[in-house]
């Protein structure tokens, strides 16, 4: 199988290039990582961050023949010959196909991730419904790859001030929880031209989310929320 | 918000107007002047300007703020675009409301 | 060591990015809209010419039958279809209906072939 592969070493390197690999699938090479690991085995300068491999943690998110996704939950024998693997796109390289998200991080935080409650803690947990506990799901299970907010044009203008498809996939996360009482300053905090209105309802976030989930939604939810508390 | 409001009422305001030139297409100068001089047809093309005008500065404004990064040039591309959507609205009062010799 | 991060490259190509159909769609919507916006000062001074007198409305039914006139006026049609088209489909999007990603890719396909197709309908009654 051919493999055409971005290569940045920022000690050799003063400019990326992309370097062709060729390689015979054995039958264990199911997903696309399984085949880069082999390919660095070859040669180890070859890099990719990866962790759990199985789709759990988010850190090997690349740019797979234009598309956005997780090398190890990828199916290597579905992709078009030759592989195209570059970094994130927009993101600064590392190295080779590691990227720095920490913009991607900023943005996260901004939207503040957590509980925010400041009534007395009950005496053991603040409960929630089954039925209130069921509107987290599709929210939830996002795990910060960062593969939609790379793919989102509206990011790649106002990477600073558009908190981008992930963020705004946990700030709506937040909003529908029912432990939560921040919802009118979450929604006051977005209400801006940047910060959640550069969406422009591409769905290049809900194409690409490698977790199925489907951030353009959360994000039309929350403008929902906010044209329903302005009336 | 001003965006979807205003998409609507073109929305409308244009099926409205293809129909008129489909099935009573204006034939004579007489005819079309009193049709756009007439007072339902005059206020609902007035409020179609009005919501185009509003509607094109959100939109170009939103596409000014997506690629014009540095600041100067962002603010000189509103304010010519302002001054450019207001002097349309001018020549359009002219044209719908002023007399006419 | 890592260097600042001002010397790191960055992968950044649009046309090396897979633009899904409702990329295209939406960049199109947004192309349209420029263009309309741009045809703007042109179809409010054909609207003064056809309210001034009889020989200006005379003239501006002259200048409509011209050819380069209706070449201009197709691209405008399918322009105005197209965007109108998109604008139908982020409506109903905002208010939750086709906004699931198999609807959403269908409709997409729609609005493009939708906006060629009244495109096409135009050219043939106009020429
Ligand atoms: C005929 C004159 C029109 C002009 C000149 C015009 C112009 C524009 C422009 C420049 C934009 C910004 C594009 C962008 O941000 O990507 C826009 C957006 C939009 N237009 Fe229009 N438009 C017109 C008619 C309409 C109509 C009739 C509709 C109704 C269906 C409509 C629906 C929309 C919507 C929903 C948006 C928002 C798109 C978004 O949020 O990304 N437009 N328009
Ligand atoms: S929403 Fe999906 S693509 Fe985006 S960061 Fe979360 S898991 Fe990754
Ligand atoms: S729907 Fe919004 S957040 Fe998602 S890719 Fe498009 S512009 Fe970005
Ligand atoms: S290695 Fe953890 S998601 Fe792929």
């Amino acid at each position: 199988m051919r493999f055409s592969i971005f290569r940045f070493d920022p000690e050799r390197d003063k400019k990326p290039y992309m370097q062709d690999f060729e390689i015979e699938l054995e039958a264990a090479d199911r997903m696309l990582l399984d085949v880069i690991l082999r390919l660095k085995a070859r040669d180890d300068s070859l890099t990719i961050r990866k962790s759990c491999r199985e789709g759990v943690c988010g850190s090997d998110a690349i740019n797979i023949n234009g598309r956005n996704g997780l090398a190890c939950i990828t199916n290597v024998r579905e992709l078009k010959e030759p592989v195209v693997l570059r970094p994130l796109p927009t993101f600064p390289v590392i190295r080779d196909l590691v990227v720095d998200i920490t913009r991607f991080f900023e943005q996260y935080h901004s939207i503040k991730p957590y509980l925010i409650n400041d009534e007395p803690a009950p005496e053991r947990e603040r409960l929630q419904s089954p039925e209130d506990r069921e509107k987290l799901n599709g929210l939830y299970e996002c795990i910060l790859c960062a593969c939609c907010t790379s793919q989102c044009p509206s990011s790649w203008w106002n990477p600073e001030k558009f908190v981008g498809p992930a963020g705004l996939l946990q700030a709506d996360r937040f909003i529908a929880d029912s432990r939560d009482r921040a919802t009118r300053e979450r929604l006051d905090d977005l209400n801006d031209v940047y910060r959640l209105f550069r969406c422009r309802s591409i769905m290049n976030c809900t194409e690409v989310c490698p977790k199925g989930l489907a951030p353009s939604r959360a994000i039309e939810r929350i403008r929902l929320a906010l044209v329903k508390d302005s009336l | 918000m001003v965006q979807r409001v205003s998409a609507v009422y073109m929305l409308l305001f244009l099926v409205f107007l293809l129909f008129h030139f489909v099935l009573t297409p204006p034939h004579s100068y007489q005819a079309w002047r009193d049709w756009v001089r007439s007072p339902f047809v005059g206020i609902a093309a007035s409020v179609f300007f009005a919501a185009l005008l509003a509607h094109v500065w959100v939109g170009i404004r939103d596409v000014v703020l997506d690629y014009v990064r540095p600041i100067g040039a962002r603010v000189l591309a509103l304010a010519l675009l302002g001054l450019c959507l207001a002097g349309a609205g001018a020549w359009l009062v002219r044209i719908l409301w002023l007399p006419r010799p | 060591m890592l260097r600042p991060e001002n010397k790191r490259p960055v992968f950044f190509n649009p046309v090396l990015i897979q633009m899904p159909v409702g990329a295209l769609t939406s960049i199109v919507h947004r192309v349209t809209g420029i263009l309309l916006a741009a045809g703007i000062p042109f179809t409010i001074y054909i609207l003064d010419l056809s309210l001034q007198s009889d020989q200006s409305w005379s003239r501006v039914v002259h200048l409509l039958d011209a050819w380069p006139f209706k070449a201009i006026a197709i691209v405008f049609i399918w322009a105005l279809a197209h965007h109108l088209l998109a604008g139908v489909r982020h409506l109903l999007g905002d208010v939750d209906v086709g906004s699931g990603l198999i609807s959403a890719r269908r409709s997409a396909w729609m609005v493009n072939l939708g906006g060629l197709a009244v495109g096409l309908l135009a050219a043939g009654a106009l020429l």
